[in-house]
C-alpha cells in the first residue's frame, strides 16, 4: 500500500540473521528426528546383521563391520558423519548391495511430483471455494466439502478406481468394443491413473476440509478488518486485499499440511501400483531392511522440515512485521 | 450443529456399545464360514448378508471393531500421557526448558505421522498394541504443542494471579484451573481426532495387508474386497463392500464431527 509509512530499513547484518534463524531450527530439528530415529533402531529386538545374516559368525562379522555393538550416541555419530557425506548405506534385502542414495535418487522424483501437485490443488481449490462460502452459514459447498473430504486416502482410492473401471468395462468390453488404454487402471499407467491419485491425495482423509476451513476463518477475519472495509467504501475491489492478506496463512497451512500429504502418497503409491518412494519404503518395511527405511524416513523429515524452512522464509519475505520494520 | 452433536454422539456411543458386546460375545471366525450361503443377500438371520465365504457380514463388523476400539482408546491414553503433562510444563516453565521441551516434540513432528507408524510396526512388529504406542506417539507432538500454546498464554492471566496470591500450588492451578476448566474442550477434541486418526490408519493398513490385521481375523480395511481392483468389477458383492464403507465413513464423520463442536465450546 502506497499511503502506508515504509518501515524502517533493517541493517544488512540483521537481515542475514533473521533468515539464518530458520535455518538453524532446520539443522537442529534433522539432527533431533535422526536421533530420535536411530534410537527406535538402536532398541529394536533384532539389528540389520540379524536381518542378513544366516550363521552366527557372519553375524558378529557383520556386527562389528557396522559397529552395531557401539551405544546409541555412537551409532548416531557414525551415521550422522556418513550421511553428510553422502552416503545411506547399502540396501540390505530390498535390492541387496545397491546404494540407498541410488534408490532414492531414482524414485523421489515420482513422489515428489504427486505430493507437490496434490498440495497445490488442494491448497487452490480449498481457497477458491472458501472466498465463496465464507460468510454463508448455510453454504452447500461446505457441506459437500464435509461429507465428501471425510473417508480415508485407500478408501475414496479405491472406490474411485472400482468405480471407473466398472464404468469402462460396462461401456466398451461388455459391448464388445475396446476398452480405453488406461483400463485397467491398476495394471496400465497412464495420465488418467496420475490425475485420479493426484486427486485422491488432494481432497480425501479431510485434507480439504482442513485447508478449506482454515481460509474460510482467515477470510472472514480479513473481511471484517478496516482496510477491507476502506477498500470497500472507496469502491475498489476487496479481493486483492484479502488474497494479499491471506498468503502467509496459506505458507503456514501448506507447510503444516506437508508431512500430511507425504503420508498419504505411500498410500496412494500402494493402492494404485504406482512405484515411487512411498511404495519403495513399504516394501523396506516389510522385509526389515533397515538401511533403506532410516534413508527415506530421513529424506521425508527432510522434505518435512525444508517446506518448513521455505514457509519460514516466505513469510519474511510477505510479512513486514516479521522483518521488525514498524 | 446441536442436531448433528447428538447424532455423532449416539453413534460413537453405538460404536463403543458394539466393541463390548463383541468383547463379551462369542462369535467364532472360522466356525462361520458356511460355502451354502456364499454372497447371500440380506436377510431375517443376515442382516448385512454374507460374504464370499458365506460369513455373516453383521457379525464381523461388529467383531472389527476390536480392532480399533481398544487400540485406538490406547493411543488416546498413551499422547495423553506424554504431551499434556509436557506440554503443560512448557507452557508454565517457558524459558530454555520450555524450549527444550517443545524441540524434542518438534523433532518426532519432523516424520510424516504414517511415516512413523511404519517404522516401528517395521521394527517392533505389528500388533494393536504396537500401533496404539505409534499412533499416540505420532500424534502427541500435535497436542503438545496445542497445550503449551494454551498454558502459556494462561501464564499471566488475572485469575492465575489471584490463585497464586491465594497461595494455591503449582500443581492445583495448573492441573485444575488451567487444565481441566480451561483446556478440557481442547484436550477432548485432539484425542477425538486422533482416534478418529488411528482407525483411519489401521483400516488402511489392514486394507493394504502386510501391517493390520489378517485374515481370518476381520478387520472393516480387510473387508473391503481388494479383488475388484485386479478387474473383477462384475463380481463384487455389493453389500459385504458397502458395509464396511459405510460404517468407516460414519465413524470418522462422527469423531470429526464431534471434535468440530468441542472446538467451537473451546472459543476462548
Amino acid at each position: 500500500m502506497a499511503d502506508a509509512v515504509a518501515p524502517k530499513a533493517q541493517p544488512s547484518w540483521k537481515v542475514a540473521l533473521l533468515l539464518l534463524q530458520p535455518l538453524a531450527s532446520f539443522v537442529a530439528t534433522m539432527a533431533g528426528a535422526l536421533f530420535f530415529v536411530s534410537a527406535l533402531l538402536f532398541f529394536s529386538p533384532g539389528n540389520a546383521a540379524d536381518v542378513v545374516a544366516q550363521d552366527e559368525q557372519l553375524r558378529q562379522a557383520l556386527v562389528e563391520e557396522w559397529g552395531l555393538d557401539g551405544s546409541v550416541f555412537q551409532q548416531y555419530g557414525a551415521y550422522l558423519t556418513r550421511a553428510l557425506g553422502g552416503d545411506f548405506g547399502v540396501s540390505l534385502t530390498y535390492r541387496p548391495g545397491t546404494s540407498v542414495a541410488e534408490l532414492m535418487a531414482a524414485k523421489a522424483p515420482d513422489t515428489l511430483f504427486l505430493v507437490l501437485t496434490a498440495l497445490f490443488l488442494s491448497v487452490t481449490v480449498g481457497t477458491l471455494v472458501a472466498f465463496w462460502s465464507a460468510g454463508r452459514p448455510n453454504s452447500l459447498s461446505r457441506t459437500a466439502i464435509q461429507w465428501l473430504s471425510v473417508p480415508p486416502v485407500f478408501l475414496v482410492a479405491y472406490l474411485g478406481m472400482v468405480g471407473l473401471d466398472a464404468w469402462a468395462y460396462g461401456s466398451t468390453v461388455e459391448k464388445g468394443l475396446t476398452p480405453p488404454p488406461w483400463f485397467p487402471l491398476l495394471m496400465e499407467t497412464s495420465p488418467v491413473k496420475t490425475a485420479l491419485a493426484v486427486t485422491v491425495l488432494a481432497f480425501a482423509s479431510s485434507a480439504l476440509t482442513e485447508i478449506h476451513g482454515t481460509a474460510e476463518r482467515e477470510i472472514r477475519r480479513i473481511r471484517n478488518s478496516g482496510y477491507v472495509d476502506a477498500a470497500r467504501a472507496r469502491g475498489a475491489p476487496t479481493w486483492p486485499h484479502t488474497l494479499s492478506n491471506l498468503l502467509p496463512a496459506l505458507t503456514t497451512l501448506v507447510s503444516n499440511r506437508a508431512a500430511f500429504f507425504l503420508g498419504g502418497a505411500i498410500v496412494v503409491e500402494k493402492v494404485f501400483g504406482i512405484h515411487g518412494l512411498g511404495d519403495v519404503l513399504w516394501e523396506a518395511c516389510r522385509k526389515r531392511d533397515f538401511p533403506l527405511v532410516l534413508g527415506i524416513t530421513l529424506l521425508s523429515a527432510g522434505f518435512v522440515c525444508g517446506i518448513r524452512l521455505l514457509a519460514d522464509w516466505v513469510r519474511l519475505a510477505l510479512d513486514p512485521r516479521q522483518r521488525g520494520g514498524t | 450443529m446441536k442436531r448433528t452433536q447428538a447424532l455423532s454422539t449416539a453413534f460413537l456411543i453405538a460404536l463403543l456399545a458394539a466393541w463390548v458386546v463383541s468383547l463379551i460375545g462369542h462369535y467364532d471366525v472360522v466356525l462361520d464360514v458356511d460355502p451354502n450361503r456364499t454372497n447371500a443377500g440380506p436377510s431375517s438371520q443376515l442382516w448385512l448378508g454374507a460374504d464370499d465365504s458365506g460369513r455373516d457380514v453383521f457379525q464381523r463388523l461388529m467383531k472389527s471393531t476390536e480392532a480399533f476400539v481398544g487400540p485406538g482408546l490406547l493411543a488416546c491414553f498413551v499422547a495423553a500421557l506424554l504431551a499434556v503433562p509436557l506440554g503443560a510444563w512448557a507452557g508454565w516453565t517457558g524459558g530454555w526448558l520450555g524450549e527444550s521441551i517443545r524441540f524434542l516434540f518438534t523433532s518426532v513432528a519432523a516424520l510424516p505421522r504414517f511415516v512413523l507408524v511404519l517404522l516401528v510396526c517395521s521394527i517392533y512388529g505389528t500388533g494393536g498394541v504396537t500401533l496404539g504406542v505409534a499412533a499416540g506417539l505420532a500424534y502427541a507432538p500435535a497436542l503438545s504443542e496445542a497445550i503449551y500454546d494454551r498454558v502459556s498464554r494462561f501464564r499471566r492471566a488475572g485469575f492465575v494471579m489471584a490463585a497464586q496470591a491465594h497461595g494455591l500450588t503449582t500443581k492445583r492451578i495448573l492441573g485444575w484451573h488451567i487444565r481441566w476448566v480451561n483446556a478440557r474442550a481442547l484436550i477432548g477434541g485432539h484425542l477425538l481426532q486422533l482416534f478418529g486418526y488411528f482407525l483411519l490408519v489401521e483400516t488402511t493398513l489392514s486394507f493394504l495387508g502386510d501391517f493390520g490385521v489378517q485374515e481370518p481375523m476381520p478387520s472393516w480395511g480387510n473387508m473391503i474386497s481388494r479383488d475388484a481392483l485386479q478387474g473383477g468389477v462384475n463380481d463384487l458383492n455389493l453389500w459385504a463392500t458397502a458395509a464396511p464403507v459405510v460404517a468407516i465413513w460414519l465413524t470418522v464423520w462422527a469423531c470429526a464431527k464431534l471434535a468440530q463442536s468441542l472446538d467451537e465450546v473451546d472459543d476462548v
